[in-house]
């Protein structure tokens, strides 16, 4: 120790840079205070406490300690959730066996894949009967919900990216006006929520003389009830030509009254899309263009080969940001869902509000709160994983 | 060969010529188009707005009297109460916007060009903090936020008052993200020249990279302007009467109220969003740019 002291009074110089650092650092701590506290308060801390809450009876007032009781609830017979869980993971471990294999050419591998195969069929087998299970014991309108969210992510991703990418490329044409169509394009986004769900909910009215009804009298299509439409897509097309027909939940697909939502989803994010999509195209070099030309590829090759690649991590963020998107959202479903959709508009998002806000059961919506984080985090997961080997960050 | 060559030019350039054409011409068909799906909806508020209850009862689209039709803008304004709304907007986007200024200018400066031990590692968790879903946090949010309301009661109510509704969203990750990337470009030799002159980091921040960075700021400043404005769900749960309830929050409430009264309720759409689109008309440029950057870099 006195040695030490000794030789930072030596080297004078040393330990003065020494001090500096050391008051650089109490700095930086300082200025980075405010925000830790906030963000510990607000962000990280009730990521704890809601596993806290979900534990206990909890109705606006702490209850009994409970357990998982909230969860056996949600999801049903802890046995089901293990038949489910197994099969996943068998079906995953047969899946990558699979995988392994058709690099493989020798015969002995035959073998192998063929027992991957009936393994993976086992897996998918325990996966279906235990989520079957799973649904009949546990909360079906919780179930129900994920599965509308996951049909209102799967239909507007696809959709929405498209159409900004088509939108993207033909701004990025050298066209007269660009500026104007790039605002008439970004105002639906800059919108209040509140106020064009409301005049959504006016445009996707019953009455026959709402603006979708007469639309879809412009296409020969008879007026519809919209977003109060129970009733599943294709149930109601096919119906038009047997009207004995009755697909079950997961084949009727989305309702009428989600669809229309997802419609206003995309008046909403299109422009938004498009616009990050514009900056993604101005970022490619247009050598890489001129080489292309030289070697006489076409404009598709242009496009397949240079310019979506290219793009890949920005569609990969529009992704990502549009799933988290639907997971989170609630403030235009909020307005737009009528009583007659009969909650075939109810996001995960949307049921746990309702269990909190309108049925104050604090700890069971905390409860399914974390099944659904525990969802997106598998999700971004294997976001990331397929990123991973197609995303190319040039 | 030349002979040749003469007459495939040719082709090439007429069949080039009638391509660019017919593609001009799908181009802007199919942009304006677009365009128009894009507008329909605003013009449908905005034209439906005027409409007295009577053409709205007999499926009229177009006002016959439009300046008499502004009326359902006063009667909107009185119904729904937008006065108290409107200020209660106001004073929170302002409070918040300051805040946050405050709190992410601090930490944005400090993670980008201030050396301290565990940096790096503290703005990882920052960001991954981004990747948890409001839904999440809002009811452990409101057993804090009624909390710290019993905690500071007599002198500072948390609930039915601004500190909830301001307080939790100082500390925006976002901000912060994208001020750090913006003030990590400033150039070294200037914070070399500033200590040289006896600046210290505080006066380095504020004399030489906030005039540099008024681009960023702006852009985060709209986004924070836009959050605060938009916000529904949290105001609903945190406030229990009208004192500080959100435009967005009054908007919601007239909605389920005025149902039938379709003219008044388009009103009420068109005084809330206007604000918004005011301010994104005269800032378009850097609006679109500010997003296209951080949908970019994030």
């Amino acid at each position: 120790m006195a040695q030490q002291s000794a030789e930072y009074v030596k080297h004078g110089r040393l330990s003065g840079a020494r001090k500096r650092a050391i008051r650089e650092a109490i700095t930086g701590y300082l200025f980075i205070t405010p925000a830790t506290l906030l963000l510990t308060v607000f962000g990280l801390f009730p990521l704890l406490f809601a596993v806290y809450i979900s534990l206990h009876r909890w109705r606006i007032r702490k209850g009994a300690f409970i357990g998982l009781k909230n969860y056996t609830k949600a999801l049903g017979d802890p046995k089901d959730l293990l038949w489910f869980a197994i099969g996943a993971l068998l079906f995953a471990a047969a899946w990558f066996v699979w995988k392994s294999m058709t690099k493989e050419r020798r015969t002995w591998a035959m073998a192998v894949k063929f027992l991957a195969a009936v393994a993976l069929i086992a897996g998918a087998w325990g996966m279906i009967t235990g989520l079957g299970k799973m649904i009949e014991s546990g909360d079906r309108q919780m179930f129900e919900s994920f599965m509308i969210t996951i049909f209102y992510a799967v239909g507007i991703v696809p959709m929405q990216l498209g159409l900004a990418l088509v939108l993207a490329v033909m701004l990025y044409q050298k066209i007269k006006g660009k500026d104007v169509y790039r605002m008439i394009y970004f105002m639906p986004y800059v919108t209040i929520t509140v106020a064009s769900a409301g005049v959504f909910r006016a445009i996707f009215s019953r009455r026959p003389e709402s603006i979708a009804n007469q639309i879809a009298g412009l296409l020969g299509i008879a007026p519809q009830k919209w977003l109060q439409e129970s009733t599943g897509i294709w149930n109601l097309i096919l119906r038009h030509f047997n009207p004995d027909i009755h697909l079950g939940f997961i084949l009727a697909g989305p309702s009428l009254a989600l669809l229309s939502i997802m419609l206003y989803n995309l008046w909403v994010f299109v422009g938004y899309n498009a616009v990050i999509f514009l900056a993604g195209l101005g970022a490619i070099p247009s050598d890489l263009y001129e080489a292309a030309e030289i070697d006489g590829a076409n404009r598709w090759h242009i496009f397949r080969h240079i310019t979506l690649p290219l793009l890949s991590p920005t569609i990969y963020f529009l992704t990502v940001i549009t799933v988290m998107g639907v997971f989170k959202a609630i403030n235009h479903l909020l307005v737009m869902r009528e009583p007659a959709a009969q909650g075939t508009v109810d996001t995960a998002s949307l049921y746990i509000f309702d269990q909190f806000y309108m049925s104050t059961r604090f700890g069971y919506a905390a409860a399914i709160a974390m099944v659904l984080f525990v969802i997106i985090l598998s999700l971004t997961y294997v976001q990331t994983r397929i990123a991973k080997r197609r995303v190319f960050y040039g | 060969m030349a002979n040749l060559a003469i007459p495939t030019a040719e082709k090439q350039k007429i069949s080039f010529w009638y391509r660019y054409n017919v593609g001009h011409f799908l181009l802007y068909f199919t942009l304006t188009a677009g365009a128009i799906v894009a507008a329909v909806p605003f013009i449908y508020m905005l034209l439906g707005s005027l409409l007295t209850r009577g053409e709205m009862m007999n499926r009229k689209l177009f006002p016959r009297n439009p300046i008499q039709g502004l009326h359902n803008y006063v009667e909107a304004w009185q119904e729904a109460n937008f006065n108290e709304y409107f200020v209660n907007s106001i004073q929170i986007t302002t409070i918040t916007i300051i805040g946050m200024l405050i709190v992410c200018v601090l930490a944005a400066y400090a993670f980008s060009r201030i050396k301290f031990p565990g940096r790096d590692a503290i703005f990882a968790i920052f960001l991954a903090t981004m990747m948890i879903p409001e839904t999440i946090l809002l009811i452990p949010n409101f057993l804090i936020v009624n909390q710290l309301d019993k905690w500071s009661k007599p002198a500072l109510p948390w609930l039915n008052n601004w500190p909830s509704l301001t307080i939790p969203f100082m500390a925006s990750v976002f901000a912060i993200f994208l001020m750090r990337q913006f003030f990590a470009q400033i150039p070294n030799e200037l914070w070399d020249a500033a200590r040289i002159d006896g600046a210290g980091h505080i006066r380095f921040m504020v004399q030489v990279v906030l005039p540099l960075s008024k681009a960023v700021i702006f852009t985060v400043t709209i986004f924070q302007f836009i959050g605060s404005w938009n916000a529904l769900v949290w105001p609903l749960v945190v406030t229990s009467k009208p004192d500080w309830r959100p435009i967005a929050v009054g908007l919601y409430s007239f909605i389920s109220e005025a149902g039938p009264e379709l003219h008044l309720m388009l009103a009420g759409a068109v005084i809330t969003t206007a604000p918004v689109l005011l301010l994104y008309f005269f800032t378009q440029k850097q609006f679109t740019e500010g997003i296209a950057t951080s949908g970019l870099k994030g």
